[in-house]
């Protein structure tokens, strides 16, 4: 019982100082890393409910993501609709697209759903670069004007500052997070896992195998389409190549592989490592870093390479990330976490 | 009362026949054993009643109702389940959740599904195995798991498939108590076994399969005592 209060005041004050957060930050770089933050989260959760909880690896969400945030961009850009009415129609569309991938996909298992998932989400990058009137092909849609928000007359935001953004994204933490506990307290959590354990065992107790995954499909795919929404408003710019390219249905699932899948907690984790690491890569903090302490010599051939080149390393890096995680923490960071917490409970008795 | 029909059902696998015209029936409350060589179409013959294939030809009538064609979600709803020779456990779940997923079949509150998988916990005997991850139990464990899973579905009819296969004979002996402790509830059960002795003990009635087609079918001494089940298991020499 006092482990419960002690979760529930944690978290709270946790919130809290996420709420205050703006009130004393002034700093628009600060704000930035935490809304790259919080869209990660809402991102990690979303794909955590299907691949960490159902098991079913999609290495295509990007078709999801992307789908949100070209539907909402070309309604502001074309229509003019407002982006919180936008978002609404990027939900649907990413109904029907999911239940769509749904039908086709779910007869596979295994390595071939996670390819079956790849190739949709490629003929949708495809389709945006090539339907050139619909989404203005590889230039991609720029769009930041977004209109002031505006309830009964008085004007709640008008976007101007990053701090609109911050509460959004804040908010989509929340209802992702909010979501993956619902989802893990209830009959569907089970199902979900029953599922990924051994799917003809679920299929034994009773257990609609292809409504269960497509139920996780479309709640896994309308959060991403939220966040993608997000993104696309935010930035004020979508591509094809930034928003359904493989890359982003990769980082999607890497923020769940480093965290921890099918853990309430993991995608938090996976994205505190992932995104200050990529942004230290972006702005080249490891090679500033590496010549400070003297390592390197900034003017020296290694120096000037490092310079040049660490930045778009990022991939790479990833790459040897995922490698050290499966190698010794395969349960991600949670479990690795859980792990040593175990242990010293063993040798505390 | 005939709570299973199985009417001239045949399987076919390209050419082969992995079942070819069974028909028989079992009767409510009783436990009918299933026996034959490997090979015989044993687990062919339950994954067609229980809708992990169609039959080819032939028809399974449970409980009044024409069942081909049904997936195993509906089988199950509709109140027949099955075990796995090779078993399933839900290895990353402790022992109440995987019996959990079985109750939610008929309940969507977790806390009813959670007595009702305490309940049949106390069946298996493994109260004090509750919060232990499936994937870590023994294998005789794992069994009286399978088993607990699939009462918490509150069938009509339960299929065992080999439960006693791999286990040592205090193990078995255990397993046997508790199907015979299933049958003092009412509950009608179909077992596949190899452990002669034990089907022995435990069928009122008894259908041998051989290369796909039912060579007879009985009592448990009408069916030791017939020469054609002698040569099936022994050879023509010993009948």
């Amino acid at each position: 019982m006092n482990k419960t209060i002690l979760k529930a005041a944690t978290g709270l004050l946790v919130l809290a100082l996420l709420l205050a957060i703006p009130r004393y930050v002034e700093s628009p770089y600060a704000l930035h890393m935490m809304i790259l933050l919080f869209m990660s989260v809402a991102q990690g959760q979303s794909w955590n409910i299907l691949g960490g909880y159902a098991g079913q690896h999609s290495v295509g969400h990007a078709a999801y993501f992307g789908v949100g945030a070209y539907t909402t961009m070309m309604l502001m850009h074309t229509k003019q609709i407002a982006p919180w009415f936008g978002v609404w129609v990027g939900v649907a569309l990413v109904v029907v697209v999911a239940l769509a991938i749904g039908s086709i996909c779910f007869r596979l298992r295994g390595p071939y759903f996670v390819l079956a998932s790849i190739a949709v989400a490629e003929i949708l990058r495809l389709s945006a670069i090539n339907l050139t009137t619909l989404t203005n092909g590889a230039e991609g849609i720029l769009a930041t004007e977004i209109p002031a928000f505006v309830i009964g007359g008085t004007v709640v935001t008008d976007f101007v500052t990053k701090v609109p953004f911050y509460y959004i994204g804040l908010f989509l933490v929340l209802l992702t997070i909010g979501i993956t506990y619902w989802v893990q307290h209830s009959k569907l959590g089970y199902f979900f896992q029953a599922i990924r354990e051994d799917q003809d065992a679920a299929h034994s107790l009773g257990i609609s195998i292809s409504l269960y995954k497509n139920i996780g499909l479309v709640i896994s795919a309308v959060l991403t389409s939220l966040a993608g929404s997000f993104y696309g408003i935010y930035v004020g710019f979508v591509d094809p190549g930034t928003v359904l390219g493989l890359d982003v249905s990769v980082q999607i699932m890497l923020i769940c592989i480093i965290g921890g899948m099918g853990t309430l907690w993991g995608p938090v984790l996976g994205s505190l490592v992932l995104v200050p690491l990529s942004e230290a890569l972006r702005s080249n903090l490891f090679t500033e870093a590496l010549v400070k302490i003297g390592m390197v010599d900034a003017e020296s051939k290694v120096g000037i390479f490092l310079k040049e080149n660490l930045s778009h390393a990022h991939v790479l890096l990833y790459g040897v990330l995922v490698v050290l995680v499966i190698l010794f923490m395969p349960d991600g960071l949670m479990g690795f976490i859980k792990k040593l917490a175990t242990r010293r409970k063993q040798e505390a008795v | 009362m005939a709570i299973l029909e199985i009417k001239n059902v045949s399987k076919f696998f390209g050419g082969l026949a992995a079942n070819s015209d069974v028909s028989f029936s079992v009767e409510e409350g009783m436990i009918m054993g299933l026996i034959g060589p490997n090979g015989a179409g044993k687990t062919t013959l339950f994954n067609c009643i229980t809708g992990y294939y169609p039959p080819s030809r032939g028809e399974i009538i449970f409980d009044g109702r024409r069942m081909n064609g049904l997936d195993p979600d509906k089988v199950c709803m509709l109140g027949m389940v099955r075990t796995w020779q090779k078993v399933r456990p839900l290895a990353k779940l402790s022992v109440v959740d995987n019996v959990m997923v079985g109750a939610l079949a008929r309940t969507s509150s977790l806390k009813v599904a959670r007595e009702m998988a305490m309940e049949q916990i106390k069946v298996v005997r493994m109260e004090h195995r509750v919060d232990f991850l499936a994937g870590g139990l023994p294998i005789g464990e794992r069994k009286k798991l399978e088993v607990a899973r699939a009462l918490a579905t509150q069938p009509k009819l339960l299929l065992l498939d080999e439960v006693m296969g791999g286990l040592n004979p205090a193990e078995s002996e255990e397993i046997i108590q508790l199907i015979l402790d299933i049958k003092k509830r009412g509950l009608t059960q179909m077992v596949i076994e190899h452990d002669m002795k034990a089907i022995m003990r435990i069928s009122d009635r008894i259908v041998v399969l051989t290369s796909g087609e039912k060579l007879t079918e009985g009592s448990p001494q009408e069916v030791v005592s017939n020469p054609d089940v002698i040569s099936a298991y022994l050879g023509e020499s010993h009948a």
